[in-house]
């Protein structure tokens, strides 16, 4: 049992608490308006105080959830802002891809070469000596042995190797490549050979009093059946010629009109067009394809034009 | 244990190819190629040994020799490749690893396989090799072989230490 001295003390608070309800009760501005007051004002400050105290305790679930959120934010706009980068660069490139497309079609079309178009994946090391590349065309898309590669701007090379999906190609500035050309608006013919440089190409006429010049234009005059070279294809200009006219070494410098350092999209010459498209395929030439000067009658100068160059059978 | 040596060197000498074939080889950089497989061999000779080395120099030469964007004769690449591979660690004592040393050796041993292709091709009958050009060629490939071995082999290292701890370093 409780001493006595508590139970007076407990049947005190009783009593007083008791006596507070029932003084409380009766409502209005009672006795202890003030007392609660003050209590209140100074309980609630010191309430505040912990609150701020407290709050980054209290409120870590909910900062912590707008971290996460923002965190998840910041990572969903750098994904797009990564996917907006790419598809800005991409499509740069894809305009680019486009251009060299529409290069291209235009030589097939002016021309009329039926072409798989390609693009150049692998590019074998300088220090091999040899100008090779590897296209990601093969046999399964129809390539064959000595088909003529070209781009928008001109020839390329030849196909030396097909694999199922992927060709080897040889670039006209292999040295030992060597294409039969043809000097533009004329029936000068030679021999174009690399010279292991990516901008120069030798270019020997066959007839030593040939008349060849700077600034001339080279196409070649195209293989039998079309291969290794189609017929009609500009290979590159003249800038310099070496020796005088009658002289037996008589050499011109060619400058490519393909930039051999930058191949990306390539076509195959999968069929030669049926007739000689002559210097139309020339990138400043009149649309039409030129007849050969005078043509009395149309089936002489096929015959003649047959004679000249030994390429364009349909065959 | 052969197994993972092997998976390691594999893998190096593969994207070392690959890295030079569809990257390196079309930035028209001027003069040779800078030439990362030749030093990414030498950079395992120096981590792994001269056997490993020359092991990692025939599987690159067979692999760019039969890469279809080239046409060099089979095995030209190979023997040339596992020469300078079985050189460059053979020749380097391993108490004697310094950066300077091994970056040397690197530019050294990618000129020699410029200038060897080269001699080999000719000996073999080959005509693409315009000897003018052979000079530049050789010097431009140790240029860039010494610049490529300062991040190559510190990488081939680091990543061949905790594969090849066991490995005895003749």
């Amino acid at each position: 049992m409780l001493s006595r001295r508590a139970r007076i003390t407990l049947s005190i608070l009783v009593v007083a608490s008791l006596t507070f309800v029932i003084l409380d009760l009766r409502g209005g501005d009672g006795p202890f308006s003030s007392a609660r007051a003050a209590v209140s004002s100074i309980l609630g400050g010191i309430q505040r105080g912990a609150a701020t105290i407290v709050s980054p305790f209290t409120g870590a679930g909910e900062w912590w959830s707008t971290q996460v959120e923002q965190s998840g934010q910041i990572r969903e706009l750098t994904v797009e802002n990564e996917r907006l980068n790419s598809a800005l660069v991409s499509g740069e490139n894809n305009i680019e891809r486009a251009d060299q497309l529409d290069a291209l079609l235009r030589v097939a079309g002016v021309g009329r070469y039926r072409v798989i178009p390609a693009e150049v994946i692998a590019v074998g090391p300088a220090q091999d000596f040899a100008w090779t590349v590897a296209i990601d065309a093969g046999s399964l898309d129809g390539l064959e042995d000595d088909m003529t590669v070209i781009n928008g701007d001109g020839l390329i090379g030849r196909v030396l190797k097909v694999f199922d999906s992927t060709a080897t190609v040889v670039l006209i500035v292999d040295p030992e490549s060597s294409v039969g050309g043809r000097v533009a608006g004329s029936q000068e013919l030679g021999i174009v050979s690399g010279t292991g440089r990516q901008n120069s190409l030798e270019f020997q006429l066959l007839d030593p009093l040939g008349q060849v010049s700077s600034g001339d234009a080279v196409v070649t005059f195209g293989s039998k059946g079309g291969r290794p070279y189609a017929p009609g294809l500009p290979i590159g200009e003249v800038v310099d010629v070496t020796g005088t006219a009658g002289e037996l070494a008589r050499i011109a410098t060619v400058r490519p009109f393909v930039d051999i350092s930058a191949l990306s999209v390539v076509g195959v010459v999968v069929r030669p067009p049926r007739e000689d498209p002559r210097d139309s395929v020339l990138p400043n030439a009149p649309s039409a394809p030129v007849t050969p000067a005078p043509a009395p009658s149309p089936s002489s100068s096929q015959e003649k034009e047959t004679a000249a160059t030994p390429a364009p059978s349909d065959s | 244990m052969i197994l993972r040596e092997g998976l390691f060197i594999g893998t190096c000498v593969f994207l070392a190819v690959l890295i030079e074939l569809t990257l390196l080889s079309r930035l028209g950089i001027p003069g040779a190629t800078p030439d990362i497989v030749v030093v990414s061999i030498v950079a395992i000779s120096f981590a792994a040994g001269p056997l490993f080395g020359a092991i990692a120099g025939f599987a690159a030469g067979i692999l760019l020799d039969f890469s279809p964007s080239s046409d060099t004769l089979v095995g030209v690449n190979a023997i040339i490749y596992l020469i300078i591979g079985f050189t460059a660690g053979f020749w380097l004592d391993p108490r004697d690893r310094k950066l300077p040393v091994m970056i040397g050796i690197a530019a050294l041993s990618t000129a020699a396989a410029a200038f060897g292709t080269a001699v080999v091709d000719t000996v073999l009958g080959g005509e693409r090799v315009n000897w003018t050009e052979v000079p530049w060629i050789t010097l431009s490939a140790a240029l860039y072989g010494a610049l490529l071995s300062v991040l190559i082999i510190p990488l081939v290292a680091r990543l061949a230490r905790p594969l090849l701890t066991e490995m005895s370093v003749s």
